[in-house]
C-alpha cells in the first residue's frame, strides 16, 4: 500500500468564528475539512452550554506550508482574544493528491 | 406604599411554576442531580416561543390597528426606541465611571443591558396576565423595536472609543501608524456584527411572524385564521408549559455559572440588580407617559430592564473580541435573569401601580 506522509491540522476554537474561518482556510490552501460541534474546559473555563459559548473543532490534512500557514493566520488573529488552541501532527494517508489543493 | 403588600406580591410570584422551574434548575446543577434537557428540545421550544410571541403579537396588532388606527402604537414605540438608545449608554457610563472596567468591556456588557431579552419578555406577560392586568396587546412589537439599536450604539461606543485609545496609545510611543487595513476591519466586522442581530433567529422568527399573523388577520376569515392562532395561542397552556421547560433549563444553565460570579466581583453583582431597577423604572414612567395600561407597564419595564443573552453576545463577540465574555454573560444570565424573574418583575409592577398606571 502506497502512503504519503501530510499533516494534520487540528483547531479548538469557539463558534462563532466559524463562518469567517472556514472560507479563509480555503483561502489558505487547504483542499477540505471536517468540522464537527465539541465542548471542554480549559484556561477560559467552561466551554459548554447552548448557542453561546460552545466550540467547534476543525480538523485539515495538508501539506507542511499550507498548515504553517493555517497555524500562523490562527495563532495571530485568534489566540490573544479567544478559545482558541490549534496544533500540527505527521500523518499518513493514501491518495495523497486529494488533499493538495489544485491551483 | 404597604411593605406587607409588596412581600406579599414577592412571595406569590416566586412560588408560581414558571419561578420555581428555574430555581429547580439552578438547584440541580448545585446538587449535581440529573435533569438534563436535549439541545433539540431547548432549540425546538425557544422556536415556538419566539414563532408565538410574534405571530400572537401581530394578530393583536392588527386588532389594534383595525380599531384605532396607529394612534396608540406610535408614542410606545417611540419610547422604546428612545430606551433603546438610552440604556447601553447610561449602562457603558455607569461601568466605565463607577466600575472602572476597559472600554471594551464596558461596551461589551452595555450592548447586553441595552438588548432585550424575550424570555424575560414571556415571563413578565405570563406575570400581568395572571394578577389580572393583560398587558396592551402590541407589547410583542416593541421587543422586536428594541432588540437592536443597544446593541448597535453598544458596539459603535467601543469599537470608536477603543479606536481612540489605539490611536493616543500609538501617537505616544511614536510607532508608525497602521496602514488604515485595522480600522475599515473595525467598520467591517461592526457591520458584520449587526447583519448577524439583525438576520439572527430571535428577530427573524419574531419580527417574520409578527408580519405573517399581522397581514393574515388582515386578509384571512376569522374561521380560516382560528386553527393557526389556536396552536400558538393555545390558551395560553402550550405557551406557559413550554416555557416552564426552557426556564429549567435556563436554571441549569445559570447554575453552572455560579461558580463565575466570584470572578465577576461585587461591583457586577450590584450592577446586575441596581441598573435592571433604574432602567425598569424608567421603563415603566415613560410607559405610562406612552399611554400603556398597568399589565402593559410592568412587561415595558421588563425588557427595557432585561439583558440579552441570546442576540448580543456573538455580536458582541465578533466586534469587541478584547471584552471578557465571562463578564457580562455571568451578570445577563446569573444576575439579572434570576433578578428579574424572581423579584423584577413583581418590583416593577408596584411601580408601575405607584406611578398610577390603570
Amino acid at each position: 500500500m502506497q502512503l504519503y506522509p501530510l499533516k494534520q491540522v487540528t483547531i479548538v476554537t469557539e463558534k462563532i468564528l466559524q463562518d469567517q474561518l472556514l472560507p479563509k482556510l480555503k483561502e489558505l490552501g487547504a483542499g477540505g475539512y471536517t468540522v464537527s460541534d465539541c465542548s471542554g474546559d480549559g484556561e477560559r473555563g467552561l466551554r459548554s452550554g447552548v448557542g453561546y459559548g460552545s466550540n467547534i473543532q476543525i480538523i485539515i490534512i495538508c501539506p507542511e506550508e499550507v498548515a504553517h500557514k493555517i497555524l500562523t493566520h490562527v495563532s495571530r488573529n485568534f489566540f490573544e482574544n479567544y478559545s482558541c488552541i490549534a496544533w500540527i501532527a505527521d500523518v499518513q494517508v493514501m491518495r495523497g493528491a486529494r488533499y493538495v489543493k489544485k491551483p | 406604599m404597604d411593605p406587607m403588600k409588596i412581600l406579599h406580591s414577592l412571595a406569590e410570584n416566586l412560588l408560581t411554576p414558571i419561578p420555581m422551574c428555574f430555581a429547580l434548575g439552578i438547584f440541580c446543577k448545585l446538587i449535581h442531580g440529573g435533569i438534563k434537557i436535549p439541545k433539540e428540545l431547548y432549540y425546538s421550544i425557544s422556536i415556538f416561543l419566539l414563532m408565538s410571541i410574534g405571530f400572537v403579537g401581530g394578530h393583536e396588532l392588527a386588532k389594534e390597528v383595525k380599531d384605532h388606527g396607529i394612534s396608540t402604537v406610535w408614542l410606545p414605540a417611540l419610547a422604546t426606541l428612545f430606551l433603546g438608545c438610552f440604556t447601553p449608554i447610561s449602562a457603558y457610563v455607569i461601568l466605565r465611571r463607577l466600575g472602572g472596567l476597559s472600554v471594551a468591556d464596558s461596551a461589551g456588557i452595555a450592548a447586553h443591558y441595552g438588548s432585550t431579552s424575550a424570555v424575560t419578555y414571556a415571563v413578565a406577560d405570563v406575570f400581568a396576565n395572571q394578577s389580572g392586568h393583560a398587558p396592551n396587546s402590541f407589547l410583542p412589537t416593541l421587543v422586536t423595536i428594541l432588540e437592536c439599536p443597544g446593541i448597535a450604539i453598544a458596539l459603535a461606543m467601543g469599537a470608536v472609543f477603543s479606536k481612540v485609545k489605539h490611536d493616543a496609545k500609538q501617537s505616544e510611543t511614536l510607532l508608525p501608524p497602521d496602514d488604515g487595513h485595522s480600522h475599515t476591519k473595525e467598520e467591517g466586522q461592526l457591520g458584520e456584527a449587526l447583519y448577524e442581530v439583525l438576520t439572527g433567529q430571535s428577530i427573524m422568527l419574531m419580527a417574520g411572524l409578527l408580519v405573517i399573523g399581522f397581514v393574515s388577520t388582515f386578509i384571512m376569515s376569522e374561521k380560516g385564521f382560528h386553527p393557526f392562532f389556536d396552536f400558538f395561542y393555545s390558551k395560553g397552556m402550550i405557551f406557559r408549559g413550554a416555557l416552564c421547560i426552557f426556564l429549567l433549563e435556563m436554571g441549569l444553565v445559570a447554575g453552572e455559572r455560579l461558580g463565575d460570579l466570584k470572578k465577576v466581583g461585587i461591583f457586577l453583582v450590584a450592577f446586575g440588580i441596581l441598573v435592571p431597577i433604574f432602567h425598569g423604572f424608567l421603563g415603566a414612567y415613560l410607559g405610562h407617559l406612552a399611554g400603556l395600561n398597568l399589565g402593559g407597564c410592568t412587561v415595558f419595564a421588563a425588557i427595557v430592564s432585561s439583558a440579552s443573552y441570546i442576540a448580543a453576545p456573538p455580536a458582541v463577540r465578533l466586534t469587541l473580541p478584547e471584552a471578557n465574555p465571562t463578564l457580562s454573560i455571568t451578570s445577563a444570565l446569573a444576575i439579572t435573569f434570576p433578578f428579574n424573574i424572581a423579584f423584577g418583575i413583581p418590583i416593577y409592577y408596584q411601580m408601575a401601580k405607584m406611578i398610577g398606571a390603570t
